[in-house]
């Protein structure tokens, strides 16, 4: 049977958080991998892991205990400027704040990452305007993020995290400050991607409706996976 | 880009700090200003003399500060010397000044107006001195004083008609004043003496042989060339409260070092989330300091630019109401005040720099 090729993979990793009161277990001995052209669904409430796990996979953070493999790299093993490489060529972030940077404009906004991925100007334009069409909001790249309705500013967050042809994209709470049938539209086009482009897209949240959408969902609660569900094949 | 932008954004604080810049910027270049306008006005009188040799009472140094005293029928002596073409005695001593509206001090310099030798390096406006009654006043000293030409000073028991006003021959402490030396030795009331003699060689001379042969002739003389001489009132002249002057601006320099930090710091501050965001999206490690190096950058610029166009109307508005005080700007300062704002924004990122380590990606998940 062929090898599938992951894009991420957690094996036994335990996250502990050390605080002035004693210790936290985020996570406790979770194993997941993930592969291209799946979208992911981290379900669980708050507290139980899911965004502990998107960091340590984005290689934000590193575990107590256990391995992370990142494009087939232990983590441990990446210096620094290669997770920095990492982060600005091959991985995406949608963040549930959307966090714009309020002094650029939108298209500043996509085109500050596509600069830290090395794009040439015209290039990085050129994507830049292309993803814009496809997310319906190319009237608005020379707006300001605070001139933005939710909806827009999670779109321009969309089109950041796609422009530079990223292969994982961590989407935290993506739908958390939009409205239903908007949060479903991002999610629905995250989908989309991750089928014609070839992408992995994991996605954590406490929204049900996002399992929709997803080729597996897995259930966390108390930094444990409680269930795996593939949900598509 | 985005450190422009990031000043833009919030564009009342980048005027108001740009503005807060250049009055320090202002300052400093003022404080040079004014070092160096006094710092020429003092020696200017020698430097500008053509003098070759300067023979000064033995143990003197300089015609600033102390006092030379020596016997005028010395010159005939040095005029003896083979190879001395001129032989210029002057008198130099403080007066006061006690008129209606004026109560100075100046520098009285009594001169051979027939050699011309020893008078001031240049007359701004009216004329050279013809008779024992005329006064020649430094400009800066008639301007504060409201005096003009053909007003009447009076001196200890006489009273001299300004015949002229002179320039670079301002101390800002005291200015320079000329008389005949005649008129000088009437109104100290020693007609015997002179502070110094200004020597003028003849074409070729040996300045060193004829040096020799003064104080071989007067041992009770010291005889300086022209360059060391200049060197020694200089040094006299930045003994005294000059330095301070430079002080102050370095401590200005200090205080706007310290003040951009403080501002830079708080951009930081108030950018972390941003600064999150870029950390999160893959920046290369020097982006962010970079930015930073780059808003202290800007801001100096500007400081800088907004100083220069301040400055020059700033200056004349000071000399009309202060005019004793010369200021002397030159590109050589504009240059280094330049250099130092570049270093002033370069170490004031240094602290700010170190706070962006404490700026976590994680911070972005809630």
């Amino acid at each position: 049977m062929p090898e599938t090729i992951q894009i991420a993979e957690l094996v036994n990793v335990t996250k502990i958080y050390s605080r002035s009161g004693g210790e936290t277990t985020a996570l406790s001995e979770v194993s997941v991998k993930v592969c291209p052209s799946e979208l992911v669904l981290l379900l669980g409430p708050s507290g139980s892991g899911k965004t502990t796990m998107l960091t340590i996979m984005a290689g934000l953070q590193k575990p107590t205990a256990g391995n992370v493999f990142l494009f087939g790299k232990r983590l441990q093993e990446f210096s620094k400027p290669e997770l920095q490489q990492i982060r600005a060529n091959r991985i995406g972030f949608i963040f549930q704040t959307f966090c714009l940077i309020d002094s650029l404009s939108v298209l500043d906004n996509v085109l500050l990452v596509m600069k830290f991925a090395g794009f040439a100007k015209d290039e990085a334009l050129q994507r830049a305007v292309e993803f814009f069409e496809r997310l319906e909001i190319k009237h608005l790249m020379r707006a300001f993020p605070q001139t933005l309705s939710q909806g827009e500013k999670q779109r321009v967050a969309v089109a950041r995290a796609l422009a530079t042809g990223a292969e994982l994209i961590i989407a935290d709470e993506p739908t958390g400050s939009l409205a239903t049938q908007q949060g479903m539209l991002i999610v629905d086009f995250l989908r989309k991607s991750c089928q014609s482009e070839g992408r992995c897209v994991v996605i954590a949240s406490h929204d049900e409706r996002i399992s929709n959408f997803a080729d597996r969902v897995l259930h966390l609660r108390d930094g444990i996976i409680q269930l795996h569900n593939p949900i598509l094949s | 880009m985005y450190a422009l932008k990031t000043l833009l954004k919030q564009y009342r604080r980048f005027v108001i700090t740009s503005f807060g810049i250049a009055l320090c910027v202002v300052l400093m270049l003022f404080l040079l200003a004014i070092y160096k306008g006094v710092a020429d006005g003092s020696v200017r009188y020698i430097s500008d003399s053509d003098a070759d040799l300067w023979v000064l009472q033995k143990y003197s140094s300089n015609i600033l500060r102390g006092t030379s005293l020596i016997p005028i029928n010395q010159g005939n002596i040095i005029k003896e010397i083979p190879g001395v073409s001129i032989i210029a005695p002057v008198l130099f001593f403080s007066a006061n000044i006690n008129m209606p509206g004026v109560m100075g001090t100046v520098h009285l310099t009594g001169y051979d107006i027939t050699t011309g030798k020893g008078g001031p390096p240049e007359i701004y406006k009216g004329n050279s001195l013809t008779a024992d009654s005329q006064i020649i006043l430094d400009r800066a000293f008639a301007t504060k004083y409201k005096i003009g030409l053909n007003d009447k000073i009076p001196i200890k028991d006489d009273t001299l008609v300004v015949t002229g006003l002179s320039s670079g021959t301002n101390m800002f402490v005291y200015q320079y004043a000329f008389i005949t030396l005649k008129k000088a030795h009437s109104l100290v009331g020693f007609p015997g003496i002179v502070s110094c003699f200004q020597v003028k060689l003849e074409e070729g001379a040996d300045k060193v042989k004829i040096a020799e042969s003064i104080r071989s002739r007067l041992p009770n003389a010291a005889v300086f060339d022209r360059d060391t001489f200049l060197q020694n009132n200089i040094h006299e002249m930045e003994s005294g409260f000059l330095p301070m002057l430079f002080v102050i601006a370095v401590i200005g320099a200090i205080v706007l070092t310290a003040l951009l930090s403080l501002i830079l710091s708080v951009y930081i501050l108030e950018q972390r989330q941003d600064y999150a965001i870029i950390k999160a999206l893959g920046a290369p490690a020097g982006f962010i300091p970079g930015t930073v190096v780059r808003i202290a950058l800007i801001l100096t610029t500007s400081g800088m630019t907004i100083a220069i166009l301040l400055f020059f109307p700033l200056i004349k508005i000071v000399e009309k109401v202060t005019p004793e005080v010369a200021a002397v700007t030159s590109p050589g300062q504009i240059m280094t005040v330049l250099a130092g704002l570049l270093i002033i924004s370069l170490i004031s990122s240094l602290f700010p720099i170190l706070k962006l380590r404490h700026i976590y990606p994680l911070e972005l998940f809630k």
